[in-house]
């Protein structure tokens, strides 16, 4: 295909339908080119600038749950709406001008560059989301200051953009583009404290690992789109079957050498932007040295978005042949020993760490070694060969499973997470401190500490995966899948084995926390900790979906949209 | 409609009619029975975290118990409308004309029924005996089942053939004692505010609980505790009266005792009140011991527990025990004579396939009886009821006088077509014994709420006496009037006890009357009630005889007495008995009254701190007074000595046993007979005239001893000292099994304790220290070999994890490399994993 027939695909039939798709992610640019213009002209002082961001993230965030809804719930179908919330998805539909044609159509747009359909749709819903709920914390915890808002604010909507065109990306230049897109700016956020040295250092090590890391993948990509002539995603595995001339995967074909040292590679990208072992190095030091509401955007949403172009990036090589089914169990076994390593040095290294963000660093390793475990159970099941005792049924069930735990996990995992950083970033502007030993007594303060304490509760259970809370029921729908895998590989069981002692190891340093909190004595002399009833509100509003999503029925209402979504990805 | 059946259409309404008053009656009263319960909950929670100075707890228990009689009363109406009061002849009327317009099939169901009345009008026209025979008519083909009306809450299990359920039956006398208790239980709650508001502190100080070092015991007060218990009685009490089997009566019979645990020992810190609060308990146990009996009997014989089963189209389904041992008529199937006595049962196929002995029948009824005499303090069992006046006053007032103690009574009543004519002979000299005895112990008491306790003791023996010779009517009824002019009494005294700072000693009282005139003279209607005192002969038109309720009931006990007297001339004390102690009952309420009231003070100091009690205490006695005069309301003697039955009357005749109302003759083994309510007519006017003339000498005793002072009475007490001394000591009661049960029991219970403590204890000894032995052992290889390997474990994660983070050196330089160290390592892994050819 030709410079020339591609601007001319894109101009002549999917330009307006691109757009329509586009809309939610043109409206953060919108929004991103307003800070600026706001305060060129107006001043940050008569319109802050969170609010701008706030305004232009809601309108996308409503624009995408519009989008997601009008899938959903086949109103470009039927275009009948019987209940209300398909009622509320037909308005939403109608006040964004949603076509069958345009968003009603799933498939690549922008020539194929970007892919449309609900597991986009789902990504992005749960980013914005999110990205909503930390401007709201960084309005309540006054980071940045006024003055530096718009800055801010450009970096994080910019790497939201990014993010977005990750989790969508149908191509592998797409790939590049996001993960370096959403990287940039967050070099820039880490770094934002400015005044401190620690800041500093912190943003200069990410950058320059984060430069290493990309500069590995993109010749990973390189290595790809050459043995394989194309970067377009779903043509990967066709290439690769015509490649392979019928021979069989193994360590003396040199293509299929070639090929798995591409995709290390890649994965070495992900790796970085995953914070997995043995690519984790800048984690914990850019954690420590970033504002707290930072880190808590960094280990969720870029996570989040990662984890969506490694799922879309290994389905590519999917497929029936022999030879596919070999590089997919042997990329399976291997995403299994990172994500061992991952969560065990993740989880024994957090036990001497006395910073509470460092602790948190290490926390989010081990969490990512655990949905790694989801992606790995997915590789080993997915277009398993029928020599392997399964129905066609039951491994299309399982592999939408996978996919659904992982899922789940991420949703659960922005609350709880969430949850922790912002309970840190709370008690750091009335304590000016981080460390553990600063939390000492804290829930005998007074009601509001309480309530933060029982937050900080909440959370750490649910991050160990105690019931009744979210962590618990992901982790279980994690584990029941690797078990399931585990009946087709027989490596699935170690996996399942080290994460198992993994949960035990967890609950040591996380009851640190809150031993601090509940059971160590309170300090003789400390300051009164005050905490407005809004920002109390809003960590109880957050802490919340933890226990709801694990024990009430939104529970099924979640992992149901999750299930069709994962459905989708294997049709 | 087959003949043998009953008529679809009852004497009193038709079957939509009746199914439409058994749906809101039973609605009506369950929500009676557990609002108390709801209460209850909420008290006992509620008060325990909440403020010991709020009086939340009694104000929900009074609205509790207050709806509860509101509902009760709409029952009684609704009841009341559906009955016609009890006149069958007028639902019959009012049926004819309705169903004048009416072609449905009911309309010939009434006719055929009317037509079956015909003949017995004739026939009561024509003797021309007055008004009373209408209802006299009425009665001897009364059928209790048409009025009442039963169903089935909730099944609780089944067992072979029994099934055990909650149930409810409803009939006149259900909803009587609804009404009673309810109502008599929401004075005393209101009353008890201001009774018990001495507790609504932090700290109580208990006068009667002396500690070393002279001082006394304090504690924080039990407000809401004593409402709390006092609601879960007033559950227990209606559960026990709507109960429609008799397990579930056992269950409730239980629940009452342990309620009148709680609150005999309400002051637990009381040496005294625990020991009566266990007394009362252990004389309950010996009797349901004899109820366990009866209940073991009823269920290998009968197959059922519940009462009757009455069904408005057809003969019952699963009949009850009642509807199994007698006809229609309340007559036995008895076979055979002697030992080899059978009586056989009508099952639910309609044929007499089962059978009992007789004398088993007669064991179950002594059995159920037995549960009777504990629970309403009857001889042998009577000396617990005493001691339980040391619950506070208005405890004694509900639960020791008005309604618990009667349950026994209530009970027997219940039951009473259980019960073989021997049975009822036990029943009678039982109830004659006890009211004789209760009746002198109560001359000379001087502690004023313990006269009152023998006062209640001799009165339910009255009302089991009435049961005995057959007055079934008679016992229910003075049962009612008793509960309003005892409570009214108890009330009073404890206005009384209230008002002199807790002195009980009526030797210390004297003129109170002018301190606190309410009291007194609520008091005095009381007392009026009791002694049975009026004018009978002289008739007002619509006040009609100047009598307080007392007078009449107790009138047709003695009138039932006389009669039966007469029929059994062998048994002539169950008649002179009560005739003189009625005379005593007047002798010794006056008494009271005269020593507590009239005169002049003998204690300054106890006169002088004397004070008329609030409002919130003596409005109660005010409105129980009422009661105690009006709740005979509509019932007359005529010149004749004749008696019209009111309307309580009638609301208890319908509830009346089949077999009752004509009476017997030569029954049973004994050869008993038992008076009809025609043959009662005839000695109604005579046996008035004596109960009368007895009561008003004993009035005139006590008033030339106590307030003439004509007689002195500790020269009586000094010439008769072995006589005083023998009351006094209660009929030495208390030291005769005192001396017969608990000593042999102490020395027989030391035995055990010596092989208790030599050999068993011995053995668990060395059992124990044989596990002590092994647990140290346990112990060490946890200690040794657990222990260290967990420790081991955790010290080798802990170093693994602080080595780790060795290699986090902050160096940048260092993690660039490591980038190029991961990316080999790697590839390096990869040629280790890949899968060979």
């Amino acid at each position: 295909m030709t410079v020339q027939q591609i601007i001319d695909g894109l101009i002549n039939g999917d330009l307006p339908r691109a757009i329509e798709i586009f809309a939610p992610e043109l409206i953060l640019c919108a929004a991103i080119v307003l800070l600026l213009l706001v305060r060129m002209i107006f001043g940050v002082q008569r319109i802050p600038a969170c609010w701008v961001a706030l305004l232009g993230t809601l309108v996308a965030f409503t624009g995408v749950f519009a989008q997601f809804m009008y899938l959903k719930t086949d109103l470009s179908i039927t275009g009948v709406a019987d209940t209300p919330v398909e009622e509320l998805a037909a308005r939403l539909a109608s006040a964004y001008h949603l076509t069958p044609e345009g968003v009603g159509s799933v498939g690549g747009f922008f020539t194929d560059l970007l892919m449309h359909d609900q597991f986009t749709l789902f990504f992005r819903l749960g980013l914005l989301l999110f990205v909503v709920l930390v401007i709201a914390l960084t309005v309540l915890t006054g980071i940045p200051d006024n003055d530096d808002g718009p800055d801010f604010y450009t970096l994080l909507l910019g790497s939201t953009v990014g993010m977005m065109l990750a989790v969508g990306a149908n191509n592998l230049l797409m790939i590049f583009l996001g993960i370096e897109m959403m990287s940039v700016p967050s070099y820039a956020m880490v770094g934002f404290l400015k005044g401190r040295r620690q800041s500093s250092e912190a943003a200069l090590k990410y950058v320059v690992y984060g430069a290493g890391a990309a500069g590995v993948m993109l010749y990973g990509l390189s290595l790809i789109a050459g043995i394989l002539g194309t970067l377009s995603l779903p043509e990967l595995a066709g290439h690769f079957v015509t490649v392979m001339h019928g021979e069989t995967f193994g360590p003396t074909n040199a293509a299929a050498v070639t090929l798995v040292l591409g995709i290390m590679m890649v994965l070495v990208g992900f790796a970085f932007k995953l914070s997995l072992v043995p690519f984790h190095f800048w984690c914990p030091d850019a954690f420590e040295g970033a504002a707290a509401e930072v880190g808590g955007f960094l280990s969720v949403a870029s996570k989040a978005a990662s984890f969506a172009l490694l799922v879309r990036f290994l389905l590519a090589f999917s497929g029936p042949e022999e030879v596919l089914h070999g590089l997919r169990v042997f990329l399976g076994i291997g995403l299994a020993v990172i994500a061992c390593l991952s969560m065990t040095l993740g989880n024994l290294a957090a036990y001497t760490q006395t910073n509470v963000k460092r602790l948190l660093a290490y926390s989010t390793i081990a969490h990512a070694g655990y949905m790694l475990m989801a992606v790995s159970a997915l590789l080993i099941i997915t277009d398993a060969p029928a020599t392997e005792g399964w129905t066609r049924s039951q491994i299309f069930y399982q592999s939408a499973r996978a996919v659904e735990g992982l899922m789940y996990y991420l949703a659960v995992y922005l609350f709880m997470n969430l949850v922790a950083f912002s309970v840190v970033a709370i008690l750091r502007n009335e304590t000016y401190s981080e460390e553990i030993d600063s939390y000492n007594g804290l829930v005998h303060q007074n009601p509001a500490t309480k309530l933060l304490c029982l937050a900080m509760l909440m959370a750490m259970f649910s991050l160990v995966g105690l019931p009744p809370f979210g962590g618990f029921f992901a982790k279980l729908q994690i584990f029941t899948s690797v078990l399931y895998a585990a009946d087709l590989h027989w490596s699935m069981w170690v996996l399942l084995a080290v994460a198992g002692a993994n949960t035990v190891f967890s609950l040591v340093y996380y009851l640190r926390v809150l031993k601090a909190m509940f059971i160590n004595p309170e300090p003789e002399e400390r300051r009164a900790i005050q905490t407005p009833a809004l920002v109390g509100t809003y960590i109880a509003l957050i802490a919340l979906p933890i226990f709801l999503l694990g024990a009430s029925p939104l529970q099924s209402d979640l992992t149901d949209t999750a299930n069709y979504v994962a459905r989708t990805l294997f049709r | 409609m087959a003949e043998t059946d009953r008529p679809t259409t009852n004497q009193f309404m038709s079957v939509e009619q009746y199914l439409e008053t058994a749906e809101s009656l039973k609605w009506l009263l369950t929500v009676a029975w557990l609002l108390p319960l709801l209460g209850f909950a909420v008290e006992i929670f509620g008060g325990y975290w909440g403020d010991r100075h709020n009086k939340v707890a009694s104000y929900l228990a009074v609205g509790c118990i207050g709806t509860g009689f509101v509902c009760s009363l709409i029952a009684l109406f609704t009841w009341g409308g559906a009955t016609h009061w009890g006149h069958p002849e007028e639902a019959v009327a009012a049926a004819e004309h309705d169903h004048a317009h009416d072609e449905g099939h009911a309309h010939d169901d009434a006719h055929a029924h009317n037509d079956g009345h015909e003949h017995d009008e004739e026939h009561a026209h024509a003797e021309e005996h007055g008004p009373e025979h209408d209802d006299e008519h009425a009665h001897h083909v009364n059928d209790p089942y048409s009025a009442a009306f039963s169903g089935s809450y909730y099944m609780l299990g089944q067992f072979g053939d029994l099934t055990v359920s909650l149930d409810y039956y409803i009939d006149g006398l259900t909803i009587v004692m609804f009404c009673m208790v309810t109502l008599i239980a929401t004075c005393i709650h209101v009353f008890a505010i201001g009774y018990m508001s001495d507790e609504l502190t932090d700290d109580y100080e208990d006068h009667f609980v002396h500690l070393p070092g002279g001082k006394h015991f304090h504690r924080p007060g039990r407000f809401y505790r004593f409402f709390a218990y006092l609601s879960l009685f007033s559950f227990s009490m209606l559960g026990l009266v709507i109960a429609g089997n008799i397990f579930m009566v056992f269950v409730f019979w239980e629940l009452v005792g342990v309620c009148s645990y709680l609150l005999i020992g309400f002051y637990v810190e009381r040496k005294s009140a625990s020991t009566a609060a266990n007394k009362a308990f252990i004389m309950n146990r010996v009797g349901d011991f004899g109820f366990l009996i009866g209940l073991m009997i009823l269920f290998t014989s009968f197959g059922t527990f519940r009462f009757a089963n009455p069904h408005p189209t057809e003969r019952a389904v699963e009949p009850g025990l009642f509807q199994m041992l007698r006809g229609e008529h309340g007559d036995l199937h008895i076979h055979g004579e002697g030992r080899e006595a059978e009586v056989f049962l009508t099952t639910a196929t309609g044929d007499h396939d089962k059978s009992i002995p007789y004398w088993l029948l007669v064991t179950a009824g002594l059995g159920i009886f037995a549960g009777c005499i504990g629970k309403s303090a009857q001889f042998p069992l009577q000396t617990w009821l005493p001691d339980a006046m040391e619950g506070p006053t208005p405890v004694s007032a509900l639960v020791h006088s008005a309604t618990m103690v009667a349950a026994g009574v209530y009970l027997a009543g219940r039951f009473y077509p259980m019960f073989t004519p021997e049975v009822l002979l036990v029943i009678a000299y039982v109830g004659c014994i006890t009211l004789f005895i209760g009746a002198t112990i109560a001359i000379v008491a001087t502690d004023i709420k313990r006269v009152l306790a023998y006062s209640t003791i001799s009165q339910l023996g009255y009302m089991m006496l009435a049961l005995g010779v057959g007055g079934w009517v008679a016992g229910l009824f003075h049962l009612i009037t008793h509960a309003f002019f005892k409570s009214l009494m108890f009330l009073c005294s404890g206005s009384v006890i209230h008002g002199c700072h807790h002195e009980q000693e009526m030797t210390r009282m004297g003129g109170l009357r002018k301190k606190m005139p309410i009291t007194a003279y609520t008091m005095l209607v009381g007392v009026i009630a009791i002694s049975g005192l009026a004018i009978p002969y002289l008739t007002f038109p619509f006040i009609g005889n100047i009598a307080f309720s007392g007078f009449y009931s107790k009138d047709e006990i003695v009138a039932t007495a006389l009669t039966h007297m007469s029929l059994n001339p062998v048994h002539f004390l169950l008649f002179l008995v009560p005739l003189v102690t009625a005379g005593i009952t007047a002798f010794y309420m006056f008494r009271l009254w005269f020593m507590t009231f009239a005169g002049e003070p003998k204690d300054e100091h106890v006169y002088d701190h004397a004070h008329e009690s609030p409002w919130v205490m003596t409005a109660p006695l005010l409105v129980l007074s009422f009661f105690a005069i009006t709740v005979t309301w509509g019932m007359q003697i005529d010149e004749e000595g004749h008696l019209k039955p009111g309307y309580l009357v009638n609301a208890l005749l319908t509830a009346e046993p089949a077999h009752v109302g004509e009476g017997l003759t030569e029954a049973g083994i004994l050869g008993l007979s038992l008076p009809g309510h025609h043959a009662v007519h005839e000695y109604h006017a005579t046996a008035g005239t004596a109960a009368l003339i007895a009561a008003f000498a004993g009035l005139l005793i006590s008033y030339l001893i106590y307030v003439n002072r004509a007689i002195d009475p500790a020269g009586i007490a000094r010439q008769l000292s072995g006589t005083y001394n023998f009351l006094v000591e209660k009929w030495q009661f208390d030291n005769l099994y005192d001396a017969m049960f608990v000593r042999p029991v102490h020395i027989v219970a030391r035995w055990p304790q010596a092989f208790d403590r030599n050999y068993l204890d011995g053995f668990l000894h060395a059992l124990c220290r044989c596990a002590v032995w092994v647990s140290k052992w346990d112990r060490a290889f946890d200690e040794r070999v657990v222990d260290r390997l967990v420790n081991l474990v955790g010290d080798v994660t802990f170093a693994v994890g602080r080595s780790l983070t060795v290699i986090q050196t902050g160096r940048l330089r260092q993690y660039v490399m490591f980038i190029a160290v991961g990316v080999v390592a790697l590839f390096a892994l990869m040629f280790v994993f890949m899968p060979t050819l």
